[in-house]
């Protein structure tokens, strides 16, 4: 049975037809997006890794070595199984800082363009072997089923198609979306197409071959020799081979690495694929034995690579012949294609950009995809020409097993990216240089039939099909002792140490703190504009700024250095981590550095630790936490503190600082000290640089206040600590100065009270006898002018000598002896006896006073001292009061309280002056008519009688008018029986 | 990086010994499909792991 060469053209177009409408409907948003997206659609597009291998070579291995053939799908299932400890740590590399490639990853770790460009000139060879196998199989495949046509048509043909494919869905660089979603489901569907006609193919062998399970017990019963029971034993040295490039085929395939980091949709897909993909190689596997036993029972001629193909003809079954040939098309195509998009954007990155970086202000993003294109392009035409020349005349096996050998190469560096921080550039260089030369020499060369050079100095071992495998160690093991003893023997640049901290298992990279040339991100844009142009700079700028939530223009400097990190990882994914490395050293640097080392930025570490929180375990989690809470203490301290790096950056600004100043720790941690507001600037920034480590009373007007500050001052650098800086504590002293001033205030008082009352001492005894002398004069003298001048003489002595008892009663304060006398007092008694002392004088006649005092209201007390306090406030609301006004007394007894209140009908006291009125000789009356200390003595004698008094003006809020003054004093009560009772007898 | 380096020699013991192992998958006596059943064994192993691993751990 066979097929016509237009038939299965057209056959092989609408099958790549197909594949192009799936991803055309994926990329236009048809396909919902949590489809794509699905870890189901991820991990089929993983089972690209398979190639042509899983319908084809499988077979022709298993033929062979019987099981050996599973080494190529335990080895990377090995891998899989281990993503935690293996491909996390990769993806999260690469995801933080754009890293596409392995050639990115390995130029991001070991800090050298060569290493990237090495590691794709490897891949690019090892490549070529690997596209060659594909357009073998599929031209084989092609003039099995149409032995009359060219394979070398179908091999132009299918590889046209495969450049027109990678061009249009995966060349396309989108800014907003990072993956190819139209090329990941195409992928996916690839792998689904693959695994179905094997399983339909293994299902047709067992159940119209052989009749069922029982049947193919008895044929394997009755065919026990080892070419047909799959018995043979395994050749242990190719069995290790395979194994560990399929192991290292998971990180090191440009194809699997590109599908499993750069298209990764989640880490939760990465996950699932961890068991999906060896679940999914397992189904690719089981068909394996079926088909081969199948071919062998039906005799078929093709060859075991070709079974699947010869079984489905030789069941003469068209569709069945058909769904084969389109199985490996479809597992050809797939592995083409993503393996020459990979290496374009390898070779882009790698190759072309540090020779010619884009300098023409056009549209950098537009001239990149165009390179890609022509690259995908050269890159089919090469693995072409080496397929038309060297490829065609080898087996399909030896083929992949150079392929891989080639990329094994690459294993010891990229296990160093995670696990060897020590391994350095030269090493790395040292050690592929050696592994691929010894790969050169003793495989690609033999194989290709170009040069033998073993066998023409007649080594004791010539690779030859057999033992290929040894060739493979020996250069493995070569490289890995070269990698490690230059590693350890040179030194690595501080740049690869700190890139290596970075990439190792969990460590944090622990950036320094160094000043930037740009002082702004306007500064960045101008600089970055050089290289980029204008649209693309501006264009980068704001896009990164959006990516860190940061305002259209900043200035703090640790937000511009998190710009520039972020900036440089932006740049990563567009032009590869060495030329975005050295545009960004080179455009965005940093200013000389002053001394021997800065410090660390702090800030960081600290935000870096934070999002590492939950990963931190055991002592590491143990040190976070008390990490945290001195963190806390700090922050929660009550007194205002900040620290400040020994450039004047703030590092910390703590809860209490931020609310007496009223900036928030966000807003400047990170700036510098100059960028506060010019008052806490002036005040901050001149302290940090003097010399003083303390400085007291400095006075700073806040919000039309002034304050009163302490401040104090202490290096940060100890022996454990060499980064320099300090802390600063600022401690608000405003309330205690207030305080101070009042007491100063109360001594002053206290002091005047005194020598007014010496003086009323020292003045009474000549008054009295002034007096003395007047009242002579009168008994001397009939004169009426003289009596009458004699009698005003007396009546100014009494006068002077009613100020002086005011006096020496106010500067008689606080003799609690006193209290020993206090009885009780009735106050309604003593409101009466001095409302009737006030009605004897001829000032007020017409006033009313009504005291509304209960008969029981009584006090503990100096009778006669209340009597004063009521003659005072009595007395000053009567002036107060306007003509025939009246003044009520009313008191209650309130709890434990006796409650007083007098209430005048007068002007009341303006609002300004309530707080006055009980200092003494505060007055509001005429000089002539009080002292002002009428309600300073009031004061005191509620104060000794363990009372206070309270003002309130105006007293009716309806009429805004009056003044009411309440006293509270501890009220008395009679001793009764109630009284008597016990307080837990009481209920 | 204790558990890596455990992790690591586990990975160096079986890969040194995986064609023994696998000439016991493959004993005369057993069925045909036995490797696969074991290899489908350690994937339900490596499902469990996955299915009960804290998001957060490496």
């Amino acid at each position: 049975m066979s097929f016509s060469a237009p038939g299965l053209l057209l056959a092989s177009l609408l099958y790549l037809m197909l594949l192009f409408g799936i991803a055309w409907v994926t990329e236009r948003g048809i396909i919902p997006r949590h489809w794509v997206r699905h870890p189901l659609v991820y991990t089929l597009s993983l089972g690209v890794y398979a190639g042509i291998w899983a319908v084809y070579a499988a077979v022709g291995l298993a033929a062979e070595s019987g099981y050996g053939f599973l080494a190529y799908y335990l080895g990377i299932s090995g891998a899989f199984l281990l993503a935690p400890v293996l491909l996390n740590p990769i993806m999260r590399i690469g995801r933080a800082y754009q890293l596409t490639s392995l050639a990115d990853l390995f130029a991001y770790r070991y800090r050298s363009q060569w290493a990237g460009t090495l590691v794709t000139l490897c891949s690019g060879l090892a490549i070529l072997s690997l596209l060659s196998m594909q357009i073998q199989a599929v031209s084989t495949s092609a003039s099995i089923l149409a032995p009359d046509t060219s394979p070398h048509l179908i091999s132009i043909m299918f590889s046209l198609i495969v450049v027109l494919f990678a061009m249009l869905f995966g060349a396309r660089r989108n800014q907003e979306m990072e993956n190819h979603p139209g090329l990941v489901v195409a992928i996916a569907f690839d792998s689904l197409v693959k695994l179905v006609a094997l399983l339909v193919i293994g299902g047709v062998v067992l159940f119209t071959v052989f009749g069922g399970m029982g049947g193919l017990e008895t044929w394997l019963a009755g065919n026990t020799t080892p070419a047909t029971s799959m018995s043979m034993s395994i050749d242990d040295g190719s069995w290790r081979a395979l194994m560990l490039m399929s192991f290292a085929g998971a990180l090191v395939l440009p194809h699997m690495y590109h599908m499993t980091f750069s298209e990764n949709p989640s880490q939760k897909a990465l996950a699932k694929a961890s068991w999906g993909l060896p679940f999914y190689l397992l189904l690719l596997g089981i068909p394996v034995p079926l088909i081969l036993w199948g071919g062998q029972e039906l005799a078929v001629t093709t060859g075991p690579n070709f079974y699947t193909l010869g079984i489905a003809q030789a069941l003469e079954n068209p569709a069945l012949t058909l769904f084969m040939y389109i199985a490996g098309l479809s597992a050809a195509s797939g592995l083409m294609i993503v393996s020459t998009l990979a290496l374009a954007g390898m070779v882009l990155n790698h190759v072309v950009l540090p020779l010619k970086t884009p300098k023409d202000q056009g549209d950098i993003y537009r001239w990149l995809q165009w390179v890609k294109r022509m690259l995908i392009a050269a890159i089919i035409f090469l693995a072409l020409l080496f397929h038309e020349t060297l490829g065609k005349n080898l087996d399909l096996s030896i083929l992949g097993a150079i392929s891989l050998a080639g990329t094994l190469q690459l294993l010891p560096g990229a296990l160093g990216v995670i696990y060897w921080p020590e391994g350095n550039r030269r090493g790395l260089i040292a050690g592929l240089l050696t592994g691929l030369a010894i790969w050169l020499i003793t495989l690609v060369l033999p194989f290709s039939h170009t040069a033998n050079l073993l066998g023409w100095l007649n080594a004791p071992i010539v690779p030859d099909y057999g033992n290929w495998h040894i060739f493979t160690f020996v250069s493995l093991t070569a490289n890995i002792i070269v990698f490690t003893l230059t590693s350890i023997l040179s030194s690595s640049s501080n740049d690869e140490t700190s890139a290596a901290q970075a990439c190792s298992m969990g460590a944090l990279s622990r950036p320094q703190r160094r000043e930037l040339l740009a002082s702004s991100s306007d500064d960045f844009e101008r600089q970055l504009a050089e290289p980029l142009g204008r649209d693309v700079a501006k264009r980068e700028i704001t896009r990164a700024l959006g990516q860190l939530k940061l305002p259209n223009v900043e200035y703090r400097p640790y937000q511009l250095r998190r710009l520039r990190d972020q900036i440089e990882i932006n740049l990563s994914g567009l032009l590869g981590p060495s030329v975005a490395r050295d545009m960004v050293k080179r455009h965005l640097g940093f200013k000389p550095m002053t001394r021997g080392s800065s410090a660390q930025d702090i800030r960081y570490v600290e935000r870096a630790l934070g999002d590492y929180q939950s990963q931190l375990t055991g002592l590491a989690g143990e040190l976070d936490t008390l990490r945290r809470h001195y963190r806390q203490t700090l922050q929660n301290l009550p007194i205002p503190a900040c620290s400040v790096g020994e450039d004047g950056e703030i590092l910390m600004w703590n809860q209490a600082i931020a609310e007496l100043t009223g900036i928030t720790a966000d807003e400047v941690v990170g700036a510098r000290l100059m960028t506060l507001p010019d008052h806490w600037h002036h005040l901050l920034d001149d302290f940090n640089r003097g010399e003083d480590l303390h400085r007291y009373k400095h006075r700073l007007d806040l919000r039309g206040r002034p304050h009163w500050l302490n401040l104090h001052k202490a290096a940060l650098s100890g022996p454990d600590h060499p980064d320099g800086g300090s802390v600063i504590l600022v401690e608000d002293q405003t309330e205690t100065r207030l305080l101070e001033d009042e007491l100063m205030h109360s001594e002053r008082l206290a002091s005047v009270g005194r020598l007014a009352a010496g003086v009323a001492h020292e003045i009474g005894n000549p008054v009295t006898g002034i007096s003395s002398l007047a009242q002579n004069l009168k008994l001397e003298t009939d004169n009426p002018d003289i009596l009458e001048t004699a009698s005003q003489i007396q009546q100014q002595t009494r006068r002077i000598s009613a100020i002086l008892q005011s006096l020496m009663n106010f500067a008689r304060t606080g003799n609690h002896s006193r209290t020993n006398r206090y009885e009780p007092v009735s106050i309604r008694r003593c409101v009466e006896e001095a409302s009737n002392l006030l009605s004897l004088s001829d000032k007020g006649m017409g006033i009313r006073y009504i005291n509304d005092c209960p008969d029981t209201l009584q006090v503990l007390g100096d009778e006669q001292r209340l009597v004063q306090v009521f003659v005072n406030l009595l007395a000053n609301a009567r002036d107060a009061s306007p003509d025939r006004g009246s003044i009520q007394v009313t008191g209650k007894q309130d709890g434990y309280s006796a409650i007083i209140e007098i209430i005048d009908q007068g002007s009341g006291i303006p609002e300004d002056q309530l707080d006055h009125v009980f200092e003494p000789f505060y007055t509001t009356k005429a000089s002539n008519k009080g002292t002002g200390l009428g309600l300073s003595l009031v004061y005191s004698i509620i104060e000794e009688h363990y009372g206070n008094i309270q003002v309130e003006s105006p007293a009716s809020a309806q009429t805004g008018l009056g003044t009411c003054v309440r006293l509270k004093l501890p009220a008395y009560e009679p001793e009764t029986d109630s009284v008597t009772t016990r307080p837990n007898e009481r209920y | 990086m204790y558990i890596y380096r455990l992790v690591f020699l586990l990975v160096l013991a079986i890969y040194i010994f995986s064609p023994n192992i696998l000439d016991w998958w493959t004993t005369p006596g057993n069925a045909w499909y036995s490797p696969f059943v074991i290899w489908a064994a350690l994937i339900a192993v490596g499902f469990w792991l996955e299915w009960r691993r804290d998001p957060n751990e490496f």
